[in-house]
């Protein structure tokens, strides 16, 4: 510790008063964790009841503050990263957040979301009370209502509907989860087939691509011990799983891995990337192939994997029904196959050189079993038949048997943890044709984004509807269509928010209701980071905080900011309600498995989940606690290190009991299905696709109309340059990139993030920029096919030339009736509609310093708050995969004299046709047997066997 | 113990969780930064690549802000660190200019100087920065320098490593693996207000008190070339582009610097030319007399202005009472303090009838006139982050300067003040004579002294660039051209108004000395 020592004529006046004196204060010294010239990262959880340590801001006055600190779960994104909160024991308030050590995922790092929580916490404009609506639904008029009213209100209207046999106009539509199967079970025990999500604007179609191979809908890439590792994402930057991820990815390229990033802009991704692939968007599987191609005709393949875990037999014979059934005559099918994709066809389409495109099929191929390839969003959400990206990728994963092993690509359900919850309603007898409609059987996920294109067509209305941390007018395409269904109280007769911050979305709610950050509610995650397996405890510290000094909370509200609730809480005490008698079989699914016939506490919901949790009670008597108390120390649990191989896991006795083994293939046969496949003399359970093995050629595919794509193929996009009009000038616009630093609404009041990323120019190759005569900062105009939107252009050389492209971020907006929220990132607009279905949007007043008592408010020195565009766009559902094709044919021209910074102008009728002449394209169901819905395949909330067949669940 | 960073940029990402782990942890203000990440882009497509460069103190092993403090507010501590108190700190911003990377900002409701301490106070309960223990990457690396088992030592023995300008000798003590001039460099990149995904329209840190008074603008306002000129803009040599970099902070030394430096030159002119110049003629003692009163009068402005430009102006005594002896702001004060006694002095002996005592007082006066005229020069000099501060001839452009001052005052008082025929003479001949020399020196000053492309710069700033009118138009033809002609002319209104265009000129001088190297960025 310093001690400065003043000089003669300093003492001297400072005895004299003619200065401060800055010598009289005694500083408390601390003690330091370790010896003098060593630092450590964390304090030891020992200390952790009580830590103290300087407070940074008291400067060399070294004033100490005593905290508890409590870790919890990051709510920024998906990855559910462990953040460890610094409670101030004297004002209760939480000071600040940092990583947790004993998280397995992140281990103790963060982006710069997690520690920019705080300002969501102490954001001035937080929504702090529950709000009803006075007057017209939007007109932006609130008054605040206690809870009680508040269950008691949407108790009653759910209540009516499971009585009156309206149970399919009770939805749940969540934008963010951050929890594993909590909604399932409260859905399930009303008995209604009510979620709705956002994952079909998201990543449905990269997940259907996997899932189409494996079951398993997603990638668990084994970055850290990759010798080459291929994205076709931007992980180092954004996206499931970003944070723990992006350690490892740089972890393997540290330890000689090579990294290959597919991606027509230059991402930070990009920049890290030892091969950028700038691939015209949507020509990704031509690549794809032609890299499978080369490991193909040079002998690059895994042939173990594949004789083993490929369906080559009836891959075969589907392809070549007259060759005799050996391995060789399908390698020979699979060359003839892939024929076309050379590196000249694939650098034709892509505009990646054919050089470029064999060296790294030959490093693919070096690299063998340790190849780890990510496919999230990117073309996979951007292209019609984008899903084809992942079936392809994933197909260079099974040709060099990277699939489950050390280095390579793991099913993601392999690294991810089902809690047990303490009962399990049963599967509901309902089927939401609003959510997985007849058109769209393959649909990975709720065909969310049509949802108000439904209701325009009468195919149903919503009693109850909840939007959770949802904002679909921002977020989703086509958000005037939102605004006119949300706006009808006959088609949406109780719309409530739960949300942490204002939204666009709730400005046309009912009620707003407040639910906690990271800090303030329960949560449990899982996600699969890595090669492991973990869970992760989100609880309100606050509440733990006043627990832990023997002060009891009944409800988690009493103890946040304000009456902030959270989401566990809320639908127990909702769910208890809506069946005060019992008689609706809805109540017996929330007494406590403790206390016979009491109502069960949030404390004990999470008690039973961690007791049945794999090895934690164990864990947790090493230290003589409870498993419940054990997680509230720790806030995660390591369930396994690593999981490898796990589809050559043997099957158990009881599992075998009554099986026969198909002596050709190698089938384990049980009641009509395949369980697993013998490899080696031994019965393996294999992967989670019908064929227990790696389904190359899709029988799900052709049995459900869509033959020319049974086995992986390249389906060229909606905006392929064949689709794109050169003399009307159109081109293509990516505008789903994201940023480091935000996290789609809710980072809109983290004035931390909003200082460093606050507009969203249209980025356009320095050959576009000239053709155009556009310079960077000019006002451009892009018109899609229902609107337009106005804003500036950023001329660069990170962009592919004949491809513009605008961040998914940014253009946050609020009008004057709206509550004066996120003004860190909301631009003032108006909103008119000049004609029926004709909207425009203009902004009156960008970002400016207001007084609040927070003084950094008073400092921001931005005003350009950036430019809405997804609004402008149509919806696209692919008629496969039922994701929203992002990807739009624009026009980019200068802006017109009058255009302003920021219009937006809409016209619905238009974006209604569009959705007309997509749904055209559909193969609906039924499918085989009456079907709606091939059996295998998963689905959220999944309903009854009974209600997939069509005659069963018509409503 | 020898504290020191790491920036591994094989492993940065640039995802800015440091910027906010730091922004957390000592909960700086919206607008400044103690570490942030700039962001260039070079190449063309597709051979191009984004790169990120942590920026933030690189606690020099020979600092020049701790040089340059003169409260001692900034320090080296003994582990290397270099840390600072912002109790001691009056606001005087040297810092700010001594410091070649940008490092320090001036806290807005503190008006303090704050940058990144290493967050000394965890090193010293045993925990590593916040930006370090935050980094997904662990691309931060902290330790101890002296000790060779340790992380950084190993990593400093056995990679490459660069830091940012070497050459000013400040032993920066914080090395980037894999960096690259296109982003260490400066000038390799031309800054801007509105980048890939950000925009500044007003000030921040010490200019934050500007945001609210400004009316939320529609970002539909087009900016005019001169807003967005506040800063040079640099012919970059490769085709390498900033693309995101933390706010700018502005020019810290305004007006108030540039006044007191033309008031400190009266000051010292006032005395220098009438005493000095009775040494070799008679001079009445009522020129003596007006001459004192002005340089005593300025003097006080002088300080008045000083205390002004102070951002914590009610700290001013701490610069006479916390001397930091090395800092020629230290000194300097001493020796305005010193200067301003002697002028006292010697008004009080010649107005209580003490005249004798007068020539005891004026060799002192003279020193400490002389010092005081040239003292910025060596404060400016150690001003380590402006290159076209380090000429030589900086101190006797000073000196020059004050005589002007001193001359003009002369001139223009003669109105008032009759001065005989062989005194105006000799005055108009020697301001002639200085004029002359100070257009001489002031050639070689911008044609000869500057090697360093900052400099340079700064001087096609001021020959051809946003300073060229002030320049040519307010010091070389208002501040030394007219005055010659008038000087010759000879009629008593025109060298009084010789005088003002002489001070006029001054002035325009010491502006654009002090605005033009401020342009110049420094990260």
């Amino acid at each position: 510790m310093l001690k400065h020592n003043p000089s003669f004529i300093e003492r001297i006046a400072e005895k004299l008063h003619l200065i401060e004196n800055l010598h009289k204060e005694e500083s408390v010294e601390l003690p330091r964790l370790t010896e003098p010239g060593e630092l450590t990262d964390y304090p030891p959880p020992e200390q952790w009841d009580n830590w103290t340590e300087y407070e940074a801001k008291s400067g060399l006055r070294r004033k100490a503050r005593n905290y508890m600190i409590i870790p919890t779960t990051c709510f920024n994104c998906e990855a559910g990263c462990g953040l460890l909160s610094y409670v101030d024991k004297e004002t209760m308030r939480v000071r600040k957040f940092e990583g947790n050590p004993y998280h397995p995922g992140s281990r103790g790092r963060n982006c710069a979301k997690g520690p920019a929580t705080i300002n969501q916490i102490n954001d001035t404009d937080r929504i702090l009370y529950p709000m009803r609506r006075k007057g017209k639904r939007g007109a932006g008029e609130w008054e605040r209502v206690s809870w009680d009213e508040v269950l008691d209100d949407i108790a009653a209207k759910i209540r009516a509907a499971l009585l009156e046999d309206r149970r399919n106009e009770v939805v749940y539509h969540v934008g963010r989860p951050g929890h594993e199967g909590f909604m399932d079970r409260i859905l399930q025990a009303w008995g209604v087939d009510g979620h709705n999500s956002h994952t079909n604007i998201c990543s449905a179609g990269a997940r259907f691509g996997y899932a189409i191979w494996q079951g398993a809908d997603r990638p668990s890439p084994d970055h850290g011990n990759a010798q080459f590792i291929f994205l076709i994402s931007a992980h180092l930057e954004s996206g499931h799983y970003f944070n723990p991820h992006a350690q490892r990815i740089i972890e393997g390229m540290m330890n000689g891995a090579k990294l290959a990033v597919m991606d027509t802009r230059l991402s930070n991704t990009a920049s890290m990337a030892d091969y950028w692939m700038p691939s015209y968007p949507g020509s990704e599987a031509a690549v794809l192939l032609a890299i499978a191609n080369i490991l193909i005709r040079e002998n690059l393949y895994n042939e173990e994997f594949l004789r083993n875990w490929v369906n080559w037999r009836e891959s075969l014979k589907e392809l070549n029904p007259n060759a005799e059934v050996t391995f060789e005559n399908f390698t020979a099918e699979l060359e003839k196959l892939y024929a076309e994709y050379t590196p000249e066809f694939a650098e034709a389409e892509s505009g990646v050189t054919a050089v470029m495109i064999e060296e790294v099929a030959r490093q693919i191929g070096r690299a063998g079993t340790r190849f780890s390839a990510h496919n999230w969003r990117s073309a996979g959400s951007g292209n019609l038949g984008g899903w084809a990206v992942a079936r392809c990728l994933h197909f260079l994963n099974v040709l060099t048997g990277s699939v489950g092993t050390v280095g390579g690509t793991l099913p993601s359900a392999w690294n991810k943890f089902k809690p047990k919850g303490f009962s399990t309603p049963p599967a509901q007898k309902f089927w939401n044709e609003l959510h997985f409609p007849l058109e769209y059987p393959l649909s990975h996920y709720e065909m969310s984004f049509l949802l108000p294109h439904f209701l325009k067509e009468n195919r149903g209305r919503l009693a109850v509807y909840f939007t959770r941390v949802f904002n679909p007018v921002w977020t989703y395409p086509d958000g005037f269509t939102w605004i006119e269904a949300l706006s009808d109280e006959q088609k949406i007769g109780m719309h409530i928010a739960l949300t942490p911050t204002w939204n666009e979305t709730a400005y046309f709610a009912d009620y707003v209701l407040p639910m906690g950050h990271a800090s303030e509610r329960h949560d449990l995650t899982s996600y699969e980071t890595h090669s492991g397996m973990w869970i992760s405890f989100r609880q309100p510290v606050l509440r733990e905080a006043a627990r832990k000094m023997g002060k009891n909370v009944k409800f988690t509200y009493e103890a946040n900011p304000g009456e902030v609730w959270e989401e566990d809480e809320f639908w127990f005490e909702l769910s208890w309600r809506i069946d005060p008698d019992g008689e609706l079989g809805i109540r017996k699914h929330f007494i406590s498995p403790y206390r016979a016939g009491e109502k069960i506490t949030i404390a004990e919901y999470y008690q039973y989940i961690f007791e049945n949790t794999k090895g934690l009670p164990e864990k947790a008597a090493e230290e003589n606690l409870s498993p419940l108390d054990y997680m509230r120390k720790y806030g995660a649990f390591e369930i396994e290190k690593a999981v490898y191989n796990k589809h050559l896991d043997s099957l158990s006795e009881t599992e075998l009991e009554g099986a026969e083994i198909d002596s050709e293939n190698g089938d384990v046969r049980k009641n009509g299905k395949v369980i697993g496949v013998m490899i080696d003399g031994a019965a393996r359970t294999g992967f989670n696709s019908p064929s227990r093995k790696q389904e190359f050629y899709s029988a799900t595919t052709k049995d459900w109309g869509w033959a020319e794509y049974a086995v992986p193929t390249y389906v060229k996009s909606h905006i392929h340059p064949e689709n794109l009009d050169a003399s009307k000038n159109e081109i293509v616009l990516v505008p789903t990139f994201r940023l480091p630093t935000l996290i789609h609404t809710r980072s809109g009041n983290a004035k931390w993030l909003a200082e460093i990323s606050n507009r969203n120019p249209l980025w356009m190759h320095t050959s576009d920029g000239e053709r155009w005569g556009i310079k960077t900062g000019d006002l451009v105009r892009v018109s899609t096919d229902i609107g337009y939107f106005i804003n500036r252009a950023w001329v660069t050389e990170g962009m592919k030339p004949g491809v513009v492209a605008c961040s998914h971020h940014i253009g946050r907006w609020r009008r004057a009736q709206d509550a004066k929220n996120n003004r860190w990132s909301t631009n003032q607009v108006t909103i008119e509609e000049v004609e029926s279905g004709k909207w425009k949007m203009r902004v009156v007043e960008g970002i400016g310093a207001y007084k609040s008592s927070d003084p950094d408010t008073s400092r921001i020195f931005w005003t350009d708050g950036g430019v809405h565009q997804n609004i402008t766009f149509p919806v696209h559902p692919d008629p496969v995969s039922g994701m929203h094709c992002w990807h739009q044919k624009v026009t980019v021209e200068k802006a017109h004299s009058g255009d302003k910074y920021g219009d937006v102008f809409v016209d619905t009728k238009k974006s209604f046709a569009i959705y007309k002449e997509w749904l055209a394209m559909t193969r609906p169901a039924p499918g085989p047997n009456g079907l709606r819905r091939p059996l295998w395949l998963a689905r959220p909330l999944r309903p009854t066997d009974e209600m997939f067949y069509v005659e069963n669940s018509n409503t | 113990m020898n504290y020191g960073f790491i920036i591994d940029n094989r492993k940065c990402i640039g995802c800015h969780a440091c910027t906010v782990a730091c922004k957390a942890e000592h909960e700086v203000p919206v607008g400044v930064n103690r570490t942030w990440v700039k962001y260039i882009e070079k190449g063309t497509f597709p051979d191009t690549r984004r790169l990120f460069s942590v920026m933030r103190c690189n606690h020099c092993a020979d600092a020049p802000c701790v040089e340059i403090c003169p409260v001692t507010a900034l320090f080296t501590r003994s582990d290397g660190i270099v840390d600072f108190d912002s109790r001691r700190c009056i606001g005087c911003k040297a810092c700010t200019q001594a410091c070649p990377y940008d490092a320090l900002y001036m806290e807005p409701d503190d008006h303090t100087a704050a940058k990144c301490n290493y967050c000394t106070h965890r090193v010293d309960v045993g925990l590593e920065p916040a930006c370090v223990n935050v980094c997904p990457e662990h691309a931060i690396i902290s330790g101890d320098m002296d000790n060779p088992t340790s992380e950084i030592s190993q990593l400093l023995a056995r990679e490459v490593v660069q830091v940012r300008k070497p050459e000013k000798g400040t032993k920066p003590k914080l090395f980037y693996i894999d960096g690259d001039n296109a982003s260490l460099d400066p000038t390799e990149t031309n800054p801007d207000t509105d980048y890939m995904w950000s925009s500044q329209s007003s000030g921040v840190g010490h200019y934050a008190k500007f945001a609210e008074r400004r009316v939320a603008e529609s970002p539909l306002k087009e900016e005019t070339a001169a807003q967005k000129s506040n800063f040079v803009q640099i012919e970059p040599r490769k085709k390498a582009r900033r693309v995101y970099d933390a706010p700018n902070k502005g020019v810290l030394w305004g007006w108030e610097v540039s006044a007191y430096i033309w008031t400190k030159a009266i000051a010292a002119g006032a005395f220098l030319v009438p005493i000095l110049g009775g040494y070799f003629m008679e001079v009445p003692e009522s020129i003596n007399r007006v001459g004192v009163i002005i340089a005593f009068v300025f003097l006080a402005i002088t300080g008045v202005l000083l205390i002004m430009d102070l951002g914590r102006p009610d700290r001013f005594l701490n610069v006479l009472f916390r001397p930091q002896w090395k800092s020629w702001l230290s000194r300097g004060a001493y020796i305005i303090t010193a200067y301003g006694g002697l002028l006292t002095l010697w008004l009080l002996a010649s107005f209580l009838g003490f005249g004798n005592v007068l020539k005891y007082i004026e060799p002192f006066g003279i020193v400490f006139a002389l010092l005081s005229a040239v003292y910025t020069a060596f404060l400016f000099a150690q001003a380590k982050g402006r290159d076209f501060w380090q000429s030589p001839m900086l101190g006797l452009h000073m000196l020059i300067h004050s005589l002007m001052a001193g001359f003009a005052v002369f001139l223009l008082a003669n109105l008032f003040v009759k001065m005989n025929v062989g005194l105006l003479l000799a005055l108009s001949f020697l301001t002639i004579i200085t004029l002359i020399f100070h257009l001489i020196t002031l050639a070689i000053e911008l044609i000869t002294t500057h090697t360093t492309d900052d400099a340079h710069a700064t001087v096609k700033m001021i020959t051809s660039g946003e300073f060229s009118r002030a320049f040519w138009f307010g010091m070389i033809l208002v501040g030394n051209t007219l005055p010659l002609i008038l000087l010759f002319a000879g009629q008593i209104w025109a060298l009084a108004l010789a005088g003002v265009l002489i001070l006029a000129g001054l002035y325009f001088a010491q502006h654009i000395w002090v605005k033009a190297p401020q342009r110049i960025p420094l990260s």
